[in-house]
């Protein structure tokens, strides 16, 4: 179990009832599947590690008259994990890391980024983080490398490395040739992947990514996930958001459940499937988060 | 009830067939969808009513200008004498023909932009292309919606000159019946003409595109053509206020000129000749003629340009390749900032043009209107102001350039939050905008007082003066244009990025740049008449005010720039989207 003193809280942490295998109606021809791999966390979590993220109480409202977006939303990210946030349409979970990022103000809470104050520490929070938005929103008026470049100068990457982690990320990401072209050339897909590189640029400690994998082809979506195992091996963390349930549940060691705003649950997934590996999280999501109030 | 309704969606189909296809219905609610569209920016919250009436105000100021002038000059130009005769139906029949000419030209201008826009960088095209929509009621529905916008600028623009004319010239109602309906017919010829032109257009725009330098340089001699052009015209005008100099201008000969050039200006001249009751029938039918022709290259035009227009779409631009693929050493914070902020502006046609190209011919402007300016103050006045109308213009000029910089945040659109989520202080971001636009005011205005110093208008330490007044003035400019923007943001919703329409923010600045100039230029200059026709020595007066007030611009601009800035700046979550 981890360390975490939130985990005893049971307002936060719900008691996960895990669904119980029906039997199957036996079918009439019976193909031959080839094994299918698990569909949990590969990775390992690292002992001792550091917190990472820390939000307390984050509450969020874009104007005095609207609705709160986000209410009393807790969590943390230690070393070497894979967290995910995953809600309906409209939950909050673009809201709360765009908080994270420092891009959208927040009223009350506390959000540290290794350690650092978003609000009062901007700039060394910030340094520690790279992050993909939802909708990639790039210059589109540079072209591809002239925006690594403006990345790498940004978060003060050395000369010397430029080069070395350009290779590394277009080894993972596979964008080729076009990135001597102009962004707004691109399509949807590659500039999703000259996001992911240029927040990548300076190895951040913290990844932070909104609906990662939408728009990526099934190569580079792979490839992706098996570079976010790897990243987080060497001691970082990654958050999304996402809503491809499978996605998640083979990725991430924590989840947190976001509805209408409020969070409602933290699920450790790498307990869930120690204890049940048949643990199907889409259908317990569906039947438990899932649902609208 | 259910045969009812076959019967009727049979009637619909055979409708749709006996008029070529076209859904009319479908028309109806694709011009109901732009008009709704058009109504939204007028919702509470959206609407921006400040800017709204200053931007009626400054066509209201720009209107009556042209009324009080053209309303002279109509009086001077119809007591013209040929062959020893005033001839009033000649010297109507001309100035009408050459105005209208310049209609059909602007609506013509109008027409090939509106149809680009409508054909080929329309954000619904894509949307469209995909739906149960067949290309002929799209076709009447986009024809439809330029020609609406055709006709309200002819409404504007023709009852203006008319009512202008009738001020000046006795008219009968039939002048009055005829210039309104004329109105609905004119469109019809200028978007003829228009679909003419906008394949060659976009031939020419698709081969500039990325081709930056060359768009740069091709867009800048445009410019510097048209404000030669205009400096002929302010010729004109200073003719026109010396008063007796325009007589001799509009010599016999000249008269023989423009009446020879007017006969050739048709279709403008049919109008003209209806106008003013000359060969009424054969100029009805010339004009009923080419509106006829217009209507019918428009159809042919725009139908087939429209199909594959909205294949291109579909399948994308191509890129281009770029031979930079070399990563580059390890720049500062700033410097990056700068470089993404002139390679948006430079890759950017517009933002190029009514920047950089707008403030490379800037010299010439001033140049031009001092030539005019100088001279005509010398005549009027008496006086030599030449220093003063040289701050005066510079002030008013570099207002007018840097006008752009009222849309400094709102142009980076969404990736001003990106930036706000980069380690980055927030001096950085705003001094890396303002500092980009210094640079290219700085160009500018060195420029200007070079080119008033080389034409002999002003001497060596005034033109430094004059270059440093107007690099402080332009500073305070920018920053006030820049904080103001980034307190009333509003990002772009187009695909782009890129802001199409003017806010309600530039329509504030360029009425402050406006008062600005003319407060500070209008008090140096009647200080200095005041001193001269007093009689008593204003000395370094002009450079004491001019600079004072300069650095108390400066000063100003600097505390409104930076008062809050920070509070507000992590605070920030405006632009609109």
């Amino acid at each position: 179990m981890t360390n975490d003193p939130r985990f005893s809280q049971p307002s936060v942490v719900a008691v996960v009832q895990f669904p119980q295998p029906q039997p199957q109606p036996q079918p009439r021809i019976v193909m031959q599947q080839p094994p299918q791999p698990a569909s949990q966390p590969s990775h390992k979590r690292l002992p001792d590690a550091q917190e990472v993220v820390s939000v307390k109480g984050l509450c969020k409202r874009y104007s005095r008259k609207a609705p709160w977006a986000v209410t009393d939303v807790s969590f943390t990210c230690r070393e070497g994990e894979i967290v995910g946030i995953l809600g309906h349409n409209g939950a909050g979970k673009s809201t709360t890391l765009k908080c994270l990022e420092g891009m959208l103000p927040f009223e009350k809470g506390e959000i540290k980024i290794a350690g650092y104050d978003i609000r009062k520490q901007a700039e060394k929070a910030k340094s520690m983080m790279g992050f993909v938005t939802d909708n990639h929103a790039t210059f589109v008026k540079m072209t591809g490398l002239q925006y690594l470049n403006f990345m790498a100068d940004v978060y003060e990457v050395p000369t010397n490395l430029r080069l070395k982690r350009l290779k590394e990320l277009d080894a993972v990401f596979q964008l080729g040739k076009p990135i001597g072209n102009l962004i707004s050339s691109y399509s949807h897909g590659m500039r999703q992947k000259i996001c992911m590189m240029g927040s990548l640029i300076h190895h951040p400690k913290l990844w932070i990514l909104d609906e990662p994998m939408t728009g990526l082809d099934p190569r580079t979506m792979r490839a992706v996930q098996d570079f976010m195992h790897a990243y987080v091996a060497e001691g970082n963390t990654i958050l999304f958001s996402s809503h491809a349930l499978n996605t998640v549940a083979k990725l991430c060691d924590r989840v947190v459940l976001i509805r209408k705003g409020k969070q409602v649950n933290e699920l450790d997934m790498i307990n869930i499937y120690a204890q049940n590996p048949n643990f199907d999280f889409e259908e317990y999501f569906l039947r438990n988060e899932g649902q609208e109030e | 009830m259910k045969d009812r309704k076959n019967k009727a969606a049979v009637g619909r189909k055979r409708t749709a067939r006996k008029t070529g296809g076209v859904n009319f219905r479908m028309v109806g609610a694709l011009l109901r969808k732009g008009r709704e569209e058009r109504r939204s920016m007028f919702k509470a919250g959206q609407f921006d009513l400040l800017g709204f009436l200053l931007r009626v105000l400054l066509a209201g100021a720009i209107v009556a200008l042209f009324v009080v002038f053209f309303g002279r000059f109509v009086g001077v130009y119809a007591a013209i004498k040929t062959a020893g005769k005033p001839d009033l139906v000649s010297r109507s029949n001309e100035l009408l023909t050459i105005l209208y000419s310049a209609i059909f030209l602007g609506m013509v201008v109008g027409g090939v932009g509106q149809l680009g826009r409508e054909l080929f960088t329309a954000d619904d095209m894509k949307l469209y292309s995909a739906m149960p929509i067949n290309a002929r009621t799209l076709f009447v529905a986009r024809l439809l919606s330029i020609y609406r916008g055709q006709l309200v600028i002819a409404l504007v623009a023709f009852t203006t000159v008319n009512a202008t004319f009738a001020w000046r010239v006795n008219v009968t109602a039939t002048f009055w019946l005829l210039s309104f309906g004329s109105c609905f017919l004119i469109p019809l010829i200028t978007i003829g003409i228009a679909a003419v032109i906008v394949p060659l257009f976009q031939v020419v725009k698709r081969f500039l595109k990325e081709r930056y330098i060359l768009m740069f340089i091709v867009l800048t001699a445009l410019l510097g053509v048209a404000i030669w052009l205009y400096s002929i015209i302010l010729s004109g005008v200073k003719q026109l206020l010396l008063g007796d100099s325009l007589k001799y201008f509009f010599n016999e000969k000249i008269m023989r000129g423009i009446g020879k050039a007017c006969s050739f200006l048709y279709p403008a001249r049919f109008l003209a000749d209806i106008m003013t009751g000359v060969r009424p029938l054969q100029s009805w039918l010339g004009l009923i003629g080419v509106a006829v022709a217009g209507i019918a290259l428009s159809m042919i035009i725009i139908r087939s340009i429209l199909t594959r227009s909205l294949q291109a779409r579909n399948q994308g631009s191509s890129a281009a390749a770029f031979r930079n693929s070399v990563i580059k050493g390890k720049g500062s914070k700033f410097a990056a900032l700068l470089k993404k902020e002139f390679l948006h502006i430079f890759r950017t046609p517009s933002y190029m043009f009514s920047y950089f190209s707008v403030a490379l011919i800037m010299p010439l402007m001033v140049y031009f209107c001092m030539d005019v300016g100088a001279s005509l103050v010398v005549n009027l006045v008496g006086l030599d102001c030449e220093l003063e109308l040289a701050i005066f213009l510079t002030i008013l000029f570099g207002a007018l350039t840097n006008v752009f910089c009222a849309t400094n945040i709102s142009r980076d659109g969404e990736m001003f939050y990106a930036v706000k989520a980069m380690p980055i202080g927030y001096k950085t971001v705003f001094l890396s905008k303002i500092v980009l636009c210094l640079i290219v005011t700085a160009i500018s205005q060195v420029a200007s007082a070079v080119t008033l110093c080389a034409a002999g208008m002003v001497g060596i330490a005034d033109a430094a003066f004059i270059g440093l007044v107007g690099l402080l003035f332009s500073f305070a400019n920018i920053a006030v244009a820049t904080r103001y923007d980034f307190n009333h943001a509003k990002f772009s919703t187009e695909d782009d990025g890129e802001i199409k329409e003017s806010s309600g923010t530039v329509s504030i600045v360029i009425v402050v740049g406006l008062l600005f100039s003319f407060l500070v230029g209008g008090l140096v200059f009647v200080l200095k008449i005041l001193g001269q026709l007093r009689s008593f020595e204003i000395g370094y007066l002009t450079y004491v005010l001019a600079g004072g007030i300069a650095l108390l611009a400066v000063a100003l601009a600097n505390f409104y720039l930076f008062f809050r800035l920070r509070k507000k700046y992590y605070e920030f979550s405006g632009g609109g989207i």
